[in-house]
């Protein structure tokens, strides 16, 4: 298998591991509004996994650029300019003290980044299949 | 049907009998019902003695002798809900027990399972006296599927009712046209819309079943019944509550009814309390819960006397006659034994601090009051931290009259420097506390520059997080040193620019943080801040608005003025001496459909439905915004706030607070329901929520475009008067909402312009979403009397016993003359306007100066004088500052109506009707919302 497949390989490996962070997000935010969790537990909770989730997704964009995959670079570049721009902006880490009033928006945000890793999944595991074609042709 | 008999007398009520074909009279004061056509007016009275004095009416004819069908006169069906047995004749008094004269009836007292054999002896259309007349009675045997069938029958009625418009009451809709009109300011102190519930909503007939406006209001007094109604009639659906409001003898308040039997009935469900608007069923064993309609088990000892050991009268239970009570919890209610209050002072003692003469004051403050700190179990602790470069801990050995002081300099890891002594009993140490608090200002009399509030809040909190209590924390200047340290951060030019909602929200997260960690304690935080510089109230106050406290300013504070020596004295001895409830949670229920949306308020929200707060202090608004997320069902929605709270003296409490309003499925219906001021309340926490999370541009855009899109929706749907108008119509009970909205848009909390300190706004926004609707309303509507030729009684006491105070102005220089003193008063200040061509007489009988030019503008302490007119002027200040719930003492300005501009220009923003730099008059204002209105 040559670097192409390896590559997609891993970025479908990525995918799946942010759509599962991300199902988890929205598992918790449904938890908060059935009182499952209290808004600081919550809040704890997920704090720890917003910045290795912004991380993990930056450095995979990384890879494709650095690949020359421009397609699937452009594909991830404005998910990454958001993070940036809400980290720039100092809000990208959930308030315990405002959730119920942001829940809302931070759901969607959530389902939003679901659709797109699940997206981004099939496109990587397509692109995977066509490496390992190509290859073996 | 024939039509509807007109002219009846007054306090009368035609109701069609489809029945016998006929129309039913109804006396409405009363609820007695007669066939023929009354003659006589009624009028309301509480007196039962009427009964007997009253013309007997003619017996109906007597529909339960035909057992075969089972149809009622609407009338007696309604009279059976409303209280009077379904097997009693129609002339028979709803009364409950206890709020008439009840000398002649004997007392009937229920036991469960007693209630069939009582009832069984009474045989069935016998005209019985008393015996069942006094209370509901139950139905029983055949009674349940009667009542199914009574019930279709009055849903026929209320239907015929809806079609006909002669049942059901409605509100009267009376259009108001604004243009050009001067708005009648007095109207502000009208009470709002009753909600017209069913006659037989409650199970008694007490005075006391809807809730003082004061304690709890809605935006609406007939709640929509789905969310697309609610959606197109444009009005806001929110609560306005004050739960933990005082009890003044000057506004006549009646203590809160406290059930002491601990006989806690609720609902196993919903967990709402048994209430005035439950029904009871099977004989009375069980309870209909009126929010979620599942049936309970009455307690067994409901209906029993503990203190006599005797069977007592169920519908003498203060549950079921009013709407505000107070439960005594039993220790299921409890986490933990009830905690002590317990107080933690953190005072700044830095250079500025020391030499503003705020340490001393505050000192001996705290000295005066030790007295009136809540201590009425000898529990109360207490602890002082003193603060600047390094924290000072004081040891206050019980017994000793010696106060030791302990300095840790070390900032970013706060210990205690001891483990007992600093945290101590309040009545045990007493002598050390008044030794400590005679000499603190003394003990810091070399400058230390700085201040680490942030390492001394953790501290206190270290100290006291065990037990939970109160922080009061006292600061001079901007934190710079240890956790938690600011910068000044009020760029001038950012004021004005959309940047400047930034300088509104908390520059540091930490004392977010902190606040978390408090909230989850127990521990509340108030803040008094005295700055001549900036302070950053906007972080500062973080740490109140999420433990339920209260930020307090006093800028520029110097204790050689005396007057605000006295403001801040009498503030903090307030706050020291307020009965305050601990480890409180607020948990708001309603009928099923209704959702809690959203919180406005000083709490923190521990879940979707459960406020947490670890002191309730008085007299502090909420807001809450309800959404329908289902239609609703029933014809009545209840709508209940339980506030569980530790008394200062040791006994866990919970305070439930019902309210009940009927549905309606009409735009008009909601129009004519709605509360000027619980809309404005609502409207003030939007905006201000608003200004921060985005602009101050888009508040202010925010309160005109709701006010249009009602207005717009008021004339199209309910005047129906499409199309471009020269007026602006708006319904009799909304027609200050505008003028309210003028002052809001034009508040120092939001108003445009480019010179209101970032301080200054964000302590008015702290108001402006905490203080209760009677503070709320002057703080955005000033009061302005005209003193100089005010009537002779005005400023005396008057035959009612209360000071008559004169007639309320409107806000416009226009009232202003020359010669004349005028009032002006907002709840925080009042300004005393004299006109520069004021008599020397006038100087003289008031300031005791000689003449105008004597006379200095500024705080001023008005003299008492030996003449009349001093007097009432005296009287009307006194009257003013005793007016309004809170802690607050409202400076007295003397402003000179031809000097010190900044003082003048001040005293002339709170004439709102006015135009102002580039904010428009009263008129424009109302141009701009009609030409919104027109557009669409
Ligand atoms: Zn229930």
């Amino acid at each position: 298998m040559g670097g192409e497949g390896w590559l997609f390989l891993f970025a479908v490996l990525m995918a799946a591991v942010l759509l599962f962070t991300m199902v988890f997000f929205i598992i918790m935010f449904s938890d908060l509004e059935c009182d499952y969790i209290n808004p600081i537990d919550l809040c704890n909770k997920l704090n720890q996994f917003v910045l290795p989730e912004m991380i993990a997704h930056a450095f995979l964009t990384l890879c494709f650029l650095l690949s020359g995959q421009f397609i699937a670079f452009l594909l991830n570049a404005p998910l990454v300019g958001y993070n940036v721009n809400k980290i720039m902006a100092k809000n990208h880490m959930y308030d315990a003290t405002e959730i119920f009033r942001t829940l809302s928006g931070h759901k969607k945000e959530s389902f939003i980044k679901l659709g797109f890793y699940l997206v981004s999944f099939f496109y990587y595991l397509y692109r995977m299949i066509l490496a390992l074609i190509s290859e073996s042709d | 049907m024939s039509s509807e008999p007109l002219n009846l007398p007054q306090g009368w009520e035609a109701r069609w009998d489809a029945q016998s074909s006929a129309y039913i009279y109804i006396d409405q004061s009363t609820g007695q019902a007669q066939w023929e056509l009354p003659t006589q007016p009624s009028y309301p009275t509480s007196h039962h003695s009427t009964s007997s004095s009253a013309p007997a009416p003619a017996p109906a004819p007597a529909p339960v002798s035909r057992p075969g069908r089972r149809h009622y006169p609407t009338a007696q069906i309604q009279q059976m809900y409303a209280g009077g047995g379904y097997d009693q004749p129609p002339p028979v008094q709803p009364l409950a027990p206890g709020y008439g004269d009840q000398t002649h009836v004997a007392p009937q007292f229920f036991t469960p399972g007693m209630a069939d054999v009582q009832q069984a002896q009474i045989p069935q259309g016998q005209f019985q006296q008393p015996a069942y007349g006094q209370q509901p009675a139950y139905p029983q045997e055949k009674g349940v599927d009667q009542m199914t069938n009574q019930f279709q029958n009055m849903q026929m009625g209320y239907r015929a009712g809806a079609t006909y418009g002669d049942q059901k009451q409605l509100h009267s809709i009376q259009t108001v046209n604004l243009i050009g009109m001067q708005p009648d300011v007095r109207g502000l102190d009208s009470p709002p819309p009753a909600a017209l519930l069913a006659p037989n909503a409650a199970v008694t007939q007490s005075p006391h079943i809807q809730p003082d406006p004061s304690y709890q209001r809605c935006t609406l007094a007939a709640m929509p019944t789905t969310q697309s109604l609610l959606n197109k009639s444009k009005l806001p659906l929110a609560l306005v509550l004050a739960p933990y409001r005082s009890v003044r003898e000057v506004d006549d308040d009646m203590p809160v009814p406290v059930v002491e039997d601990s006989v806690i009935a609720r609902c196993r469900r919903c967990r709402a309390y048994i209430n005035p608007f439950v029904t009871f069923i099977e004989g009375g064993n069980r309870w209909k819960c009126c929010m979620c309609g599942l049936s309970n088990e009455v307690p067994q000892l409901f209906d029993w006397d503990q203190r006599e050991n005797k069977p007592a009268d169920r519908w003498g239970r203060k549950e079921l006659n009013h709407a505000v009570v107070e439960y005594i919890a039993p220790t299921e209610y409890m986490v933990r034994p009830p905690q002590p209050p317990v107080y933690a002072f953190v005072i700044d003692v830095s250079q500025s601090a020391v030499q503003s003469g705020m340490v001393a004051t505050a000192a001996r403050t705290i000295l005066e009051n030790l007295d009136n700190l809540p201590n009425a179990d000898k529990r109360t602790k207490i602890a002082i931290i003193a603060v600047s470069t390094s924290l000072h801990f004081m040891s206050l050995p019980p017994g000793s009259t010696e106060a030791s002081m302990l300095v840790v300099s070390d900032l970013t890891d706060v210990f205690l420097p001891k483990p007992v002594d600093l945290l101590v009993n309040l009545t045990e140490s007493r002598p050390a506390i008044e030794t400590l608090l005679g000499r603190l200002s003394d003990m810091f009399q070399e400058p230390q520059v700085g201040n680490a509030l942030g390492s001394a809040l953790q501290a206190a909190h270290q100290l006291i997080g065990k037990i939970g209590g109160k922080i009061i924390a006292l600061t001079s200047c901007l934190p710079s040193l240890g956790e938690g340290a600011l910068k000044a951060r009020d760029d001038p030019k950012l004021l004005g620019t959309s940047k400047e909602s930034s300088l509104l929200n908390a520059a540091s997260s930490w004392y977010k943080t902190f606040a978390i960690e408090c909230s989850k304690q127990q521990v509340a935080v108030d803040m008094f801040l005295f700055s001549a510089s900036y302070t950053d109230v906007a972080t500062l106050s973080c740490l109140p608005r999420y433990t339920a406290g209260q930020t307090y300013l006093y800028p520029g504070f110097n204790a050689s003025r005396s007057e605000d020596a006295i403001k801040f004295a009498t503030e903090f001895g307030r706050v020291l001496s307020m009965p305050i409830g601990l480890e409180a949670v607020i948990r708001v229920r309603a009928t099923r459909g209704i959702r809690l949306a959203a919180f406005h308020g000083n709490f923190f929200i521990r879940s979707t439905d459960l406020l947490a707060l670890p002191v309730v202090p008085m007299d502090q608004n909420y807001v809450i915004e309800l959404q329908l997320e289902d239609d609703v069902k029933a014809t009545t929605v209840v709508i209940q706030t339980a506030v569980l709270h530790t008394t200062c003296f040791g006994e866990r409490r919970i305070r439930v607070i019902t309210q009940a309003m009927p549905t309606t499925d009409s735009i008009a219906e909601m129009y004519g329901s709605a509360d000027q001021i619980a809309i404005a309340s609502y409207l003030v926490s939007k905006s201000v929520e608003k200004s921060m999370t985005s602009s101050l541009d888009d508040a202010r855009n925010l309160i005109i475009n709701k006010l249009s899109d009602m207005l717009t929706v008021f004339k199209n749907q309910v005047t129906s008067s499409a199309g471009a108008s020269a007026q602006l119509a708006v319904p009799d009970n909304l027609k200050l909402l505008p003028l309210l909205m003028c002052g809001l848009v034009k508040h120092v909390g939001l108003r445009e312009g480019v010179s209101i300190p970032p301080d200054l706004r964000s302590y008015a926004q702290a108001l402006l979403t905490t203080l209760p609707c009677q503070s709320l309303i002057p703080y955005i509507h000033p009061i302005f009397y005209s003193l100089h030729n005010m009537s002779p009684d005005a400023g005396t006491v008057g035959p009612d016993g209360h000071m008559v105070l004169p007639p309320a102005l409107n806000l416009t220089s226009e009232r202003l003359e020359r010669h004349g003193l005028f009032f002006i008063e907002d709840g925080q200040n009042m300004f005393l306007w004299v006109g520069h061509e004021a008599v020397p007489r006038l100087i003289q009988d008031v300031f005791d100066l000689p003449s105008y030019a004597e006379l200095t503008g500024g705080k001023y302490t008005l003299p008492v004088l030996d003449n009349p007119f001093n007097q009432r002027v005296n009287n009307i200040v006194a009257k003013t500052r005793e007016l309004r719930r809170g802690v607050y003492r409202q400076h007295l300005y003397v402003v000179k109506s031809d000097a010190e501009p900044a003082l003048r220009s001040w005293a002339l923003s709170c004439l709102i009707e006015d135009r102002m730099d580039k904010m428009g008059s009263y008129a424009q204002f109302l141009t701009q919302v009609k030409n919104k209105v027109s557009r669409v």
